[in-house]
Parts: structure tokens; C-alpha cells; sequence
């Protein structure tokens, strides 16, 4: 696997990486105190002391936004990991074995995708109550869908290939030929799209979080921290400014780092005629 | 029509495909180029038309189509080149055809007008297509394969192209439909009054249908001459062994002789004969003095012994 | 007199006709042939003639709507308790083995789905057999050739000694010397261990070398069936002279 060395998917990787550098260590950052009142003016401007400001109770904004990453990531990664585990083994089942199987994976993945991500969010924050929890349990199932439906697609390609069919007369047993000869060669695609769901999952933790289902006060993720800026706009603008520029970062390096995983893969490159 | 001469070609990285090709194809005659994996058959292919990977160059020689210096020319001309004189058979018809649109649809862009309704039904009658009516309106997903690489050569021949190229065109098909299919391409072709290149792996198939036949071995022409003979009088050792490896033409109980060792990858000009390692007839000379492509009783044949494989007794038919 | 490697007994493969669709295609209609062991019949036909269908069958892949199949004399069971008693091998030398497991361990698999030991020395002594260096078994698919895929593929069709052995398409894919290489293999290896085979081809050239008698299919029957010298000769029935002449 040769990986991209445009300056595009370098960036976007490096960009990446020190976001989630940021997250990890950001308790340990010396960026300051994310929940001290009053360390300066309320709704202060962006200064050398408090390169992003201050929020409406005078925090620093910097160390709220760096938790902010960490949370936004951490949430989105959970989700986007239950995704893969559960979406791989449906959407292999579903290939694979066919038959009820298939028709009970991909109809009631039909049924899923049918719903708006937020409309899912409303009612599972309506059963399970707002909260870090449902948001996970929100991003898993809307990007769960497409997912399965990838892997699916790919298993039905493969399932037909000549040393799965002599596995099968082998006597190989349907769990053995999935987890050998299917799932290895499920996983470039499925990669590919487990990022661009990490993507997608950013964007819908940041909405629900917005609206204020998803991660509660004083627990911060870009998406709450955009919903506490949003009424100052126009006086304070730094707060929105702030937590949406490195949002937007954040997506657009994980989309990067995602095309180049799919580019290192699966090498179609347009064949220009000389 | 194609004039090559000593053509080399090379790979991004180095691999060289063509290594001094050397072969002539006059108007309306039907060549079949043969070799195995390898031989640099396709890419000589590919090459008429320049339809090479980015990072390919041609590192020797002169490949000349319809006048126009293939390697040399401008982008407009090499554009027109392939617009108007070339058209183009590829192995998979289901890839060179768009899923996305009708049959009749594909044909029409194919011939760069606006044609009329009748005008590609005939066409396609032409093709030996039953019920070209019904195959105009159809996507290519409904057609067999048979059927769609006769809609290809169609498409291929809508512009009345001067040269035809088709690469291993019936090799995905099944047995029974590969006679039909090549019998459109050889019509469709004369008809036309088009030089046909036929690149092809299947030696039978080359002796059935072309004019002269060109055995490719290691980038180069080993050997080229009139269809009836190159198999049954070969002038060339590596021609001599294809024709004993391949079933078909020999007696119940005879064993086939593979030939051994396996061919060569070339990063350099080859300055000795490529095929001398496997040969039954090498001497020292074949591994040190590359042999020039000489013109011997009709062929054109690139081996230093070709005047012994010429005088042996011709093959006797199998049957 | 010992009991035919597989025996079909008026096979019918019928498809379609499920809950949703009333259209049905009969891919097999009533054939009946035996394999005795060491013998390899040949099964020539142009696709839709049904030799695919066929060759599914007798691999246990597929059960016939109607009709017997039996394997060894008794009826066939289930694929499951057939493990290493019979084996295929394909057309495609790109999809025979898993890309992404080293060539030495898809060949093993059949003893490791047998939860065999010994596995190491079994390839090493197949690949021998097979003409190919030991070595490549530490290599992956994609660094081998089409050949040595194939021949890597007869390795693992032959690690179990099965009885009976399916080749569909085996050498269509592969150029002419190798192709020539292939088939005296097939040839040697059943001299060797004595299997029964099942040669499915549309190259009657390629099958008539390989074969002891031959089977001709059109439309899902089997219209000629005799020994392979009538292959070199002139056949009985019109339509396999006219495959014939393909040949010439």
C-alpha cells in the first residue's frame, strides 16, 4: 500500500494528527483552565493572554475548544467504532449468507437510512435523554447504513471469487470462509468508508450538541461550545469564529486523510492518453 | 498503413515492453499479431494509436500510421489520427460499453453524427446483429457478449476508420460465438476497406482469419509472414515451439512440449536474442550478437539460424 | 468391479420457480454418466450448454431437483462430511488464492479445515509435486504468475488425496506453453495418485489431450459420450463435429 505524498494528504494528515495530539493531551496542555471563572473579562477579545478569547463567564475559550476537540473526536470515534464492529458483521452476514439474512440486513438498514440523522437524534434523545451516551448511540446509527450497505456490496464481490468457492468444497463452514477469505479482503473498503462516517459523525455530534441533545454543560464538544457562542455573534464573534474554524479542520483533515486511504487502496487512477 | 521500425518503448520504472519492433501492415490486409504475455503484443497495440500509461516513452525507433509519425506528432494531429483513421476492439465489451446509456444511443456518438434511426440498424445488420431494431433500444447489460462485442465493432468501424485494432476480441467469449464474431470483424472490416491488426494469444485463430501473421517474442517481431505458412514452415526456433505446445495438432498419445523457462522481462536493450536461454537451437552466437531482422523466402524473421529452420521439412498436418 | 469416483443418475437441475417468480430454467435435463477412479472425463460444451451446472452438482454445491447423485457408490450426503475426499480447481488464476494469505497457507487450508498436523511438510512435498520451488510458498498471490497461481491452486486441489477432483476451466485462462505445462501435470499427478477428474472446457482441443473419454453438452443435455480416440477421429453426432472443426 503506497501511501499519497500529495501536499494535500500530507497536510491533511498532519492536520489530523495534531488534532488528536490536542485532544488527547489536552488536560495536560498548558493552555490554561477550561472551567475558572473569571480568569479575565467577560466575553474578552482574542490577546496574547487568551489567544481565543473569553467566554460569557470569563474562561479562557482556548482550553474549552482543546477539550472540545477531545470530546468531538472521542464521541464520534466511539461511535464510528460500534459502526465497524456491528456493520462489518451484518454487512458480511448479509452478503455472504444471503437468503433471510440479507433481507432482514438490508431492508432494515433501508428502514434506518430512511431517517434523517437529526429527526434520529430527537428521538433517541427523547428516550435515552440528552447526553454524551444517546449521541453515540445517534452517530451509530445514522452512519450505520451506508456502511453496511458497503460492505455488503464488496462481500458479494468477493463471496464469488475462485478460492472462496474451493474453500466452500473444502467444507470450509460459513463462519470460517467469512472471517478468512471475506473479511480481509472487506477491509480496504470498509477503512475508507469508516472514515468518511468519522467525518459524517463530526458533523452530527456537532448539530446535536447544538441543539443541545447531545453533550451537556459544563462538558464541552465544538458543537455545544458553537451553541454557547452562537448569541453572542455579534458582539463576541470569536467564540463561533474560534470553535468553527478548527471544526471545519478537524472534517476537512479527516476527509483528506480518508481520500488518501482510499487512493492508496484502490489505485484508479485515470489513465491520461499520452 | 503502419510502418514500425526497430520501435522501443519503455515503462514508467523501466520495464521495456517494446524492444525494436519492426513490421509493416499495407492497407486493407489483415494481421494477426501472436505472442503470450508479455511479448509486447499489446502494448504494439495500444502504440498505433499511442494509447499508452502516463510515463511511457517510446526510447527508439519510428511507428508511422497513415503518414502521420505517431511518437512525433502534434496533439491535434494524433487526436485526428484516432478520431478518424483508427478504431479500436477491446477483449471486454462490457467495459467498453457505457451502462449508462442505450445501445442505439452509443452507436449514434459513435459515428460523430447525427445519424438516422435506419442508418444504425443497418449498421448494426451489418454486424450480424438479429433484430437490430430491438438491440438499438437495449442497455448493454441485456446483451450477451457475443452480442456486445458486435456492437463494439460496430461503434469501431462508424467512422470508417483506415486501420482497426482489436485486442484479443473474442478471448472472453464463448467458443461457439468467437467464429461469428470474428467473421463480423473480418467483413465489417473489408467492407470498410480497413487494415485490421488482430492481437491474439490463439494461434488458430490468427491462421483462420489474416493475411500475415507476426509472432511476437521479448518486445520484438520474431518472426512475420504470409498466414499459411509462418505455422506449418516456421522460420523462427520460438515459432516452432508455440506450435508444439499448443493442443490441437497433436496425434492421441503424442505428449505437448511446453516450452521451458519462462519468458523475459526486459529493462534494457536486449543485445543478444531474447529467446536464446530457451532455445533448442541456440548457439554461442545467439547469446552474444542480437539478430537483425532479415528478409528470408517471404518472411521477416529476427534469428541468426533462420536459414536451417527454413530448409527442415515443413510440419506435417495433424490429421 | 469397484463402485464409479461419481455417478449421476437422471439429474435435472431446475432454477427459478421460487415464491416471487414463475419463469424457470432447466439448466440440466436428465443426465446421466459415471467417473470411474483414475479416469477423467471431459465435459465440453459453450456456456448455457450447462456443464457449469453440472460440475456444481457433482461437487455437492448444488443439489438436483431430481435425480441421484452418488459419490463412491453411496448416496452423497452432506458437502460437510465429504471434507478432503473431493476438490476444485477454477479458471481465474487471479481470484484461485486469497490475496491476502501467503500462497503456503492457502494451500494448507484443506488440512487445516480437516484440523490436520503436518501441514508444513504436506505443502512442501506438493509443491514439489506440482513443479514449483518450496519457497514460494512464503510468497504472496500477487508476486506469482498465472501459471504458478494455477499450479499452486492443483497443490492445494491435491494436499487431501481426494478422490475426485473437478477442473473447470482450469487452463483456459493461461497462455500456450503454459497451458501445455498445466495439462501434463493434470496428466502425471493422475497417473500419480489415481483420482477420478471431471474436465470442464470449452476447448475440445485442450480436453481431448487431457482426457480419457469425453461427454459433449448442448442445452443442458449430454448429446455424444464416448472414448477421447473418437475426439481425434471424426464423432458420431453432428454438433460435436462441428465443435470439431473448431479445432482444425
Amino acid at each position: 500500500m503506497r501511501l499519497p505524498r500529495d501536499p494535500l494528504s500530507v497536510l491533511g494528515a498532519i492536520c489530523l494528527a495534531a488534532l488528536v495530539l490536542i485532544g488527547l493531551l489536552g488536560p495536560w496542555l498548558p493552555l490554561g483552565d477550561p472551567t475558572a471563572i473569571g480568569a479575565g473579562p467577560r466575553l474578552g477579545w482574542p490577546s496574547l493572554d487568551h489567544p481565543m478569547g473569553l467566554d460569557e463567564l470569563g474562561r479562557a475559550f482556548l482550553p474549552r475548544v482543546v477539550d472540545g476537540i477531545g470530546a468531538t473526536f472521542l464521541l464520534s470515534g466511539a461511535a464510528v467504532l460500534i459502526t465497524a464492529v456491528l456493520g462489518t458483521i451484518l454487512g458480511m452476514a448479509a452478503g455472504y449468507l444471503g437468503g433471510l439474512a440479507d433481507d432482514l440486513v438490508a431492508r432494515g438498514a433501508d428502514v434506518l437510512f430512511a431517517f434523517p440523522a437529526l429527526l434520529l437524534g430527537l428521538l433517541v434523545a427523547a428516550v435515552m435523554g440528552p447526553g454524551a451516551v444517546s449521541a453515540v448511540a445517534v452517530i451509530s446509527a445514522a452512519t450505520l447504513p451506508l456502511f453496511i450497505r458497503v460492505v455488503r456490496s464488496v462481500t458479494l464481490g468477493v463471496a464469488g471469487r475462485g478460492f472462496v468457492v474451493t474453500a466452500e468444497v473444502a467444507g470450509a463452514s460459513a463462519w470460517r470462509v467469512m472471517l478468512v477469505h471475506i473479511l480481509p479482503n472487506v477491509l480496504g473498503a470498509a477503512v475508507v468508508q469508516l472514515t468518511y462516517a468519522l467525518s459524517i459523525g463530526m458533523i452530527i455530534e456537532s448539530a446535536l450538541s447544538f441543539l443541545g441533545l447531545g453533550v451537556q454543560p459544563p462538558d464541552a464538544s465544538l458543537g455545544s461550545l458553537l451553541r454557547q457562542g452562537s448569541p453572542y455573534l455579534t458582539i463576541a464573534p470569536h467564540m463561533v469564529i474560534g470553535a468553527g474554524l478548527v471544526l471545519s479542520l478537524a472534517i476537512m483533515s479527516v476527509n483528506l486523510v480518508g481520500d488518501a486511504i482510499r487512493d492508496a487502496l484502490e489505485p484508479l487512477r485515470g489513465r491520461p492518453l499520452t | 498503413m503502419v510502418e514500425a521500425q526497430e520501435l522501443a518503448l519503455a515503462y514508467a520504472g523501466g520495464a521495456r515492453a517494446l524492444d525494436g519492433v519492426t513490421l509493416s501492415v499495407a492497407p486493407g490486409e489483415t494481421v494477426a499479431v501472436v505472442g503470450e504475455s508479455g511479448s509486447g503484443k499489446t502494448t504494439f497495440g495500444m502504440a498505433l494509436g499511442r494509447v499508452l500509461p502516463v510515463g511511457a516513452e517510446r526510447v527508439g525507433g519510428r511507428l508511422t500510421v497513415d503518414g502521420v509519425e505517431v511518437f512525433d506528432a502534434a496533439p491535434e494531429r494524433l487526436r485526428a489520427l484516432r478520431r478518424d483513421t483508427l478504431g479500436f476492439v477491446f477483449q471486454n465489451p462490457m467495459t467498453a460499453l457505457d451502462p449508462t446509456m442505450r445501445v442505439g444511443r452509443q452507436l449514434a456518438r459513435a459515428t460523430g453524427r447525427r445519424a438516422p434511426e435506419a442508418e444504425l440498424a443497418a449498421l448494426l445488420a451489418r454486424a450480424r446483429l438479429d433484430e437490430p431494431e430491438r438491440v438499438l433500444r437495449a442497455w448493454p447489460h441485456e446483451l450477451s457478449g457475443g452480442m456486445a462485442q458486435r456492437v463494439v465493432i460496430a461503434m469501431a468501424i462508424a467512422r470508417s476508420p483506415r486501420l482497426l485494432v482489436a485486442d484479443e476480441p473474442t478471448a472472453s467469449l464463448d467458443a461457439s460465438i468467437r467464429d461469428k464474431v470474428m467473421d463480423t470483424l473480418a467483413a465489417l472490416s473489408a467492407e470498410a476497406g480497413a487494415a485490421l491488426v488482430v492481437l491474439s494469444h490463439d494461434l488458430r485463430l490468427a491462421a483462420r482469419r489474416a493475411d500475415r501473421i507476426a509472432v511476437m517474442y521479448g518486445g520484438r517481431v520474431a518472426e512475420a509472414g504470409p498466414a499459411g505458412e509462418v505455422f506449418a514452415r516456421p522460420a523462427h526456433p520460438y515459432t516452432a515451439a508455440l506450435t508444439a505446445a499448443a493442443a490441437g495438432n497433436e496425434r492421441p498419445g503424442e505428449r505437448l512440449e511446453p516450452i521451458p523457462g519462462t519468458p523475459p522481462a526486459l529493462f534494457a536493450r536486449c543485445e543478444a536474442c531474447a529467446f536464446a536461454p530457451r532455445c533448442p537451437m541456440a548457439i554461442k552466437r545467439c547469446h552474444d550478437e542480437r539478430p537483425e531482422t532479415r528478409r528470408l523466402a517471404g518472411r521477416d524473421v529476427a534469428c541468426h539460424r533462420a536459414e536451417e529452420m527454413l530448409a527442415a521439412p515443413a510440419r506435417e498436418a495433424a490429421r | 468391479m469397484t463402485a464409479p469416483v461419481v455417478e449421476l443418475e437422471e439429474v435435472r437441475v431446475t432454477f427459478g420457480g421460487g415464491l416471487l417468480s414463475r419463469r424457470t430454467t432447466e439448466a440440466v435435463r436428465g443426465v446421466s454418466l459415471a467417473i470411474a477412479p483414475g479416469e477423467t472425463l471431459g465435459l465440453v460444451g459453450e456456456s448455457g450448454s450447462g456443464k457449469t451446472t453440472l460440475g456444481r452438482v457433482c461437487l455437492g454445491l448444488l443439489r438436483p431437483t431430481s435425480g441421484v447423485m452418488r459419490f463412491g457408490g453411496e448416496p452423497f450426503g452432506r458437502l460437510k462430511d465429504r471434507r478432503g475426499q473431493l476438490s476444485v480447481v477454477l479458471q481465474h488464476p487471479e481470484w484461485a488464492l486469497n490475496p491476502r494469505l501467503a500462497c503456503g497457507v492457502s494451500v494448507a487450508e484443506p488440512l487445516a479445515i480437516l484440523r490436520r498436523g503436518g501441514r508444513e511438510a504436506a505443502v512442501t512435498r506438493m509443491l514439489e509435486q506440482v513443479g514449483l520451488e518450496p519457497a514460494l510458498a512464503r510468497r504472496y498471490p500477487s508476486e506469482l504468475s498465472g501459471g504458478q497461481r494455477q499450479r499452486m491452486a492443483i497443490a492445494r486441489a491435491l494436499i487431501t488425496e481426494p478422490r475426485f477432483i473437478v477442473f473447470d476451466e482450469a487452463v483456459s485462462a493461461l497462455d500456450v506453453s503454459v497451458q501445455a505445462q498445466v495439462l501434463n501435470l493434470i496428466l502425471d499427478l493422475q497417473a500419480a495418485h489415481g483420482f477420478g477428474a471431471l474436465f470442464i472446457s470449452h476447448d475440445l482441443a485442450a480436453t481431448r489431450y487431457a482426457c480419457d473419454r469425453i461427454a459433449v453438452m448442448r442445452r443442458g443435455e449430454v448429446v455424444e459420450i464416448g472414448p477421447v480416440e473418437r475426439f481425434y477421429a471424426t464423432p458420431e453426432t453432428a454438433y460435436a463435429r462441428e465443435l470439431m472443426a473448431s479445432v482444425a
